[in-house]
């Protein structure tokens, strides 16, 4: 099954990021980028950007900003922007620090890391499959109430004119 | 292997893409590994260790990773590593880069 959530990837190590791409692919994102510095992942970030982002600590082999760096930046313009830290660095201070700064998982590359990617991201396609049926509901709600509404106020000026 | 060979299902060429990709990045960072001094501060040693453990993971070579993993880490904290111990990750590496290079054939 498609899942409708876009993913961008940003990693500077280029033939694991093709793997992960091919991989998530495979399990159903069909709208997947690569970004190999945080730089360029920035400029393509806008401020209702619904992708989930899968995003590395040490970037240093594609530009200057590190992971927590571009994390920083992703809240400030793009808040409800789901980032899922992905890092080589087996550091708990890494990690306290960029889930305290908004990061929604850390994962710490290894053999599994692959699927715990997946079936992160399957979380935070959740989430907004559960937002949106709410949105949904909402606006049914409202379309409703004004429909009653009309109806009530057709009703009362039929009688008023009588 | 194994998710190479997942992700690749049995079509070889695939398989080859995925194994050139590897070698891409893996060929030229041994060239560098074996060209660094150790007697030098040993950061960029510790930044090819770094990028080139998860691939090597990502290729299931399990002890290759462990040992670069375990150095990487040393010198992040502060030690440094041997010449000796640069040249077993390396002699690793090529054997790693030799069993691909015989896979693409």
């Amino acid at each position: 099954m498609s899942k409708h959530l876009k993913v961008a990837l940003v990693d500077d190590d280029i033939p694991n990021t093709e793997v992960l791409r091919d991989f998530l692919i495979r399990n159903g994102y069909s709208h997947v980028d690569k970004y190999h510095d945080g730089e360029s992942f920035l400029e393509s970030l806008d401020r209702f950007d619904e992708r989930a982002v899968v995003l590395d600590f040490d970037l240093s082999g594609g530009g200057d900003l590190n992971g927590l760096e571009v994390l920083e930046a992703v809240k400030e313009r793009s808040p409800s922007t789901h980032v899922i830290f992905f890092s080589g660095q087996d550091s708990l201070e890494v990690a306290v620090e960029s889930l305290k700064n908004g990061a929604d998982d850390y994962i710490v590359k290894s053999n599994a890391a692959f699927a715990l990617v997946k079936t992160s991201l399957d979380k935070v396609y959740d989430i907004q499959v559960l937002k949106l049926n709410e949105r949904r509901s909402q606006r049914i709600s409202w379309i409703m109430a004004i429909g009653w509404m009309a109806t009530i106020a057709g009703v009362a000026l039929f009688f008023a004119g009588r | 292997m194994e998710i190479i060979d997942r992700l690749s299902a049995g079509d070889p060429e695939k398989k080859k893409y995925y194994i050139r990709l590897f070698l891409d990045t893996l060929e030229p960072e041994l060239d560098n590994l074996k060209a660094a001094n150790v007697a030098l501060p040993q950061e960029p040693i510790r930044a090819i260790l770094h990028k080139l453990k998860s691939q090597v993971q990502t290729i299931g070579a399990a002890e290759t990773h462990a040992l670069m993993a375990q150095q990487e880490q040393h010198i992040k904290e502060g030690g440094q590593i041997d010449q000796s111990q640069l040249d077993e990750t390396c002699a690793k590496l090529s054997t790693l880069i030799e069993n691909l290079q015989e896979l693409l054939k």
